[in-house]
């Protein structure tokens, strides 16, 4: 059977890569068994496969009737992708927040460079740190473990810093990530072994170790002076409830000042957007399960929606729409709840996690005073739930298929 | 209403296993089965919930001081609580007991899964953990009855909740020295950090 003719663009662009590839075939040989640098292998692997297609593919012949171009590394670039929006609002969202603390270019559209040479300042330290540090672990295990190395920590590496708020010491965020990609992933194997999400896990520990630098009101932007706070919608919220989003204190946490996104919050989380943007781009592609994201939204809208029925606490009165909108709810559902190796894997199971993540995430949000954002422990919580609901759903299937033969 | 309270309070806020850390032998061995594990959390529900009431009584009307004023006014003065470890052991071995022969009578491949961590419940710490801090919070007579169920919900919850996880895993490339009673040790920090969540509820 011939190969059918590559599309033209196929053939550019192997023209343009053929000596990038040369190149690496050249140095290829002390890697291989037997070479001098055959235990670095899993780097030179790592490198071959991310900037070419992996060599390892089920042969034509092999009698394979489900072909995709998609692998493991596919995937998890282009969850990098779908967060590079939420990533470019961050950066600027800081610089946004550092001036209009200071008064300065209050307008959105003022000052646009600055913002951005600001955000860029404080942000990308934060992400040289988790990718070197997270980094490095990811490549001793794998040398000394030879598991190859998976583009995995390229989007935990990218997500640890974009769930922190901006002011993190350096020094934690490198602790934190240390210690969630050892006891959350490396020691269980690696990618795809994981039972938390590695990201939350990260955020959980500086949570729980470092509770003054992830929470309050004094770190959610750049100080432009010392002792500087402003509290974030939520935490406005659990004092005040809706009052404070119709604008009379905390001007201005409108509907749409939520939704577009130019509120203090940690890095990522902010503008409804751009997540949004990098939603359906997964769901596109399908990396990230729509039934999973429907049912965490349904979940949360409708603890919500039961809260503000009861209506006791200023935080139970805020809106159900509001709810969906304020702190990290989008964010986790569409990048954190989605991780397909820690979510659950049945249809069914799908569902029901979906929806108790976002049920969770609302009554933690409300009812626990002591954390105004349940989203990262509620999805934790399912993480470790979820095999449990795979396994009563793999049941309810055998003992259906057992009745009706 | 205060009764639930306490029921989603032991169970989840001040999980015996996950937040006391008690009961972890039992918790650690079982939980290699899901059937298991299973099997072993509706056996501590039901030990708890029969010997926390059953404690109370005994407190209440014998380890007290005085509390055996209701046999004579003589004994008004007597105070036997020197004895609460001790009978509140028996207690908990007697239902531990019963429970074995009923699982042996009529679950008898579930008695073979659970060895000798069955009679083994009666130096469950979670067990005695649970008469204990009875004892200790002055609870009335339903609520003892509330919390026994509660604390036994959280130990199945969570033994549950690990034998799943560790089902998952099966196949997992963990690293060597941690295999087994090592990752499970970790997973059990993991769900305490994750149980975490409800801690500081009001209810």
């Amino acid at each position: 059977m011939d190969a059918p003719r590559r599309p033209w663009i196929h053939r550019v662009v192997n023209r343009l890569t053929r000596p990038l590839w040369n190149m690496l075939q050249r140095v290829k040989k002390p890697f291989l068994p037997g070479g001098r640098l055959h235990r670095l292998y899993p780097l030179y692997e790592a490198i071959e496969t991310f900037l070419f297609q992996p060599p390892l593919t089920t042969p034509r012949s092999g009698g394979v009737h489900i072909r995709a171009g998609n692998d493991l590394k596919r995937l998890m670039i282009t969850v990098v992708i779908a967060l590079i929006p939420p990533t470019l609002f961050g950066i600027w969202n800081i610089g946004h927040q550092f001036y209009v603390a200071q008064g300065q270019w209050v307008g959105l559209t003022e000052g646009f460079l600055p913002k951005v040479l600001k955000g860029l300042e404080v942000f990308l330290p934060m992400l040289i740190v988790s990718y070197a540090v997270g980094g490095t672990i990811e490549v001793l295990f794998a040398i000394i473990r030879r598991h190859p190395v998976s583009e995995g920590f390229l989007v935990t590496g990218l997500l640890i810093p974009l769930i922190m708020p901006p002011t993190i010491p350096l020094w934690i965020l490198a602790i934190a990530t240390a210690f969630a990609v050892i006891f959350g992933k490396e020691i269980f194997g690696g990618t795809g072994m994981n039972v938390v999400n590695t990201a939350l896990l990260a955020r959980a520990f500086v949570f729980f170790a470092y509770p003054t630098v992830i929470s309050g009101d004094a770190v959610w932007v750049v100080p432009p002076v010392d002792g500087f706070t402003k509290a974030t919608p939520l935490a406005a919220a659990v004092i005040s409830g809706a009052d404070a989003l119709s604008g009379r204190e905390y001007a201005p946490y409108g509907f749409s000042d939520l939704f577009w996104g130019w509120i203090p919050g940690s890095i990522g989380e902010t503008c409804k957007p751009a997540i949004l943007l990098g939603a359906l781009l997964l769901l596109a592609t399908g990396v990230a399960s729509w039934r999973i994201m429907l049912g965490m939204l349904l979940g949360g809208a409708f603890m919500a929606w039961l809260f503000n029925i009861v209506g006791g606490t200023p935080l139970m009165q805020v809106p159900w729409t509001y709810h969906l909108v304020m702190g990290g709810f989008l964010f986790g559902l569409v990048y954190m709840a989605t991780d397909p190796v820690t979510a659950a894997t049945t249809n069914p199971g799908k569902w029901i996690y979906g929806f108790l993540a976002g049920a969770f995430a609302m009554i933690i949000r409300v009812v626990n005073p002591a954390y105004p954002e349940g989203v990262m422990l509620a999805i934790l919580l399912m993480n470790v739930t979820a095999p449990l609901i795979d396994y009563l759903v793999l049941r309810f299937y055998v003992r259906r298929r057992l009745t009706y033969g | 209403m205060e009764w639930l309270n306490i029921v989603i309070r032991t169970t989840f806020l001040e999980n015996m296993v996950l937040a006391y850390f008690l009961g972890m032998c039992s918790y650690l061995a079982i939980s290699r089965q899901i059937s298991a594990a299973f099997g072993l959390g509706l056996a501590v529900i039901f030990v708890e919930t029969l010997t926390v009431p059953l404690n109370w009584v005994l407190k209440k009307y014998f380890l007290d001081p005085g509390a055996l004023a209701w046999l004579h006014p003589a004994f008004a003065q007597v105070d036997v609580s020197f004895l609460t470890f001790l009978v509140y052991i028996a207690t908990i071995a007697s239902a531990v007991q019963l429970v074995e022969m009923v699982v042996e009578r009529f679950f008898p491949a579930l008695y073979n899964a659970l060895g000798i961590f069955l009679p083994l419940i009666t130096v469950n710490c979670a067990i005695l953990g649970a008469s204990l801090f009875m004892n200790e919070r002055d609870y009335t007579f339903g609520e003892s009855v509330a919390f026994g169920f509660g604390a036994g919900l959280g130990f199945f919850l969570a033994i549950v909740l690990l034998a799943s996880i560790r089902y998952k895993i099966r196949y997992s490339h963990v690293v060597a020295p941690l295999r087994g009673l090592g990752i499970a040790f970790i997973l059990t920090a993991l769900l305490g950090i994750a149980f975490l969540s409800f801690a500081g509820i009001q209810l």
